[in-house]
């Protein structure tokens, strides 16, 4: 089902998937263009977000990037890039660690309606903006 | 665009999808973000409450036909068009945006 959806449709399409990419069939990742993998700053965070793009490329993706979550310092941040270059996975962006994530939850609301200017939700926009090409790409050389 | 986004239970990846669905609408694209995961939770990062979010029609399994491929297995595809199936099943969440929650647990299981 997922397969045809993303395979037809003429919108702007993004899946939350499943946690874990072994339910990914090969006819869905076909149509997937980009591929972003959360992963949070400790190791074993790291160690499944490698292991979701080693299984990724299996399937035949060819944009993998990574999404660096809960980032609360420069040194989470340099654990992660230094990760992601060891593995030659693409860093698509870093979000930083925010409260206002909990609260928004908390509160059962959208984090971008609770808090539009969160750190997080300016992390975010940064992100969506590079994905549409309306910035350089993190990956490009400057 | 076809973004997916994948990561382990807790990492955010739900909100940074719902999140970067919104922003990507917010720029006057038509975007259809898609839950499918067995946990749904982006209604809420969309913008739709908990309680209106689980009052979504449940997705029909005749809308999959059998056919056939060249070599000689079978793929399930969607009867209607993506359109239709979205028209009809998404939920508008926001300006430009739909939702679709595609990974409502089977019943027979509580959850």
């Amino acid at each position: 089902m997922l397969n045809g959806l993303v395979a037809t449709t003429s919108r702007l399409t993004i899946v939350d998937l499943e946690a874990g990419l072994e339910h990914l069939s090969r006819g869905t990742a076909r149509h997937v263009e980009t591929l972003l993998v959360v992963g949070e700053p400790y190791f074993k965070s790291l160690e499944a977000a490698g292991r979701s793009t080693a299984l990724a490329r299996d399937l035949g993706l060819a944009d993998i990037q990574m999404v660096a979550n809960k980032v609360r310092s420069a040194r989470d941040e340099e654990s992660m890039r230094d990760y992601a270059a060891r593995h030659g996975i693409p860093v698509a962006g870093i979000v930083p660690y925010d409260e206002a994530v909990i609260s928004a939850d908390e509160r059962g609301v959208a984090l971008i309606e609770h808090q539009p200017d969160a750190p997080s939700v300016t992390a975010i926009r940064r992100l969506a903006d590079d994905l549409l090409g309306a910035r350089p790409s993190p990956g490009s050389p400057r | 665009m076809k973004v997916a986004v994948a990561g382990k239970g807790g990492s955010g990846k739900t909100t940074i999808a719902g999140t970067l669905a919104r922003v990507m609408a917010g720029r006057g694209v038509p975007v259809v973000a898609i839950d499918d995961d067995s946990n749904p939770n982006l209604a809420l990062t969309v913008g739709i409450g908990r309680e209106s979010a689980s009052g979504l029609p449940p997705l029909p399994r005749d809308l999959l036909e059998e056919r056939p491929n060249a070599d000689g297995t079978t793929r399930l595809e969607l009867s209607i068009s993506a359109e239709d199936f979205i028209d009809r099943y998404g939920r508008a969440a926001h300006e430009n945006l739909t939702l679709l929650v595609l990974g409502q647990p089977s019943h027979g299981g509580s959850g």
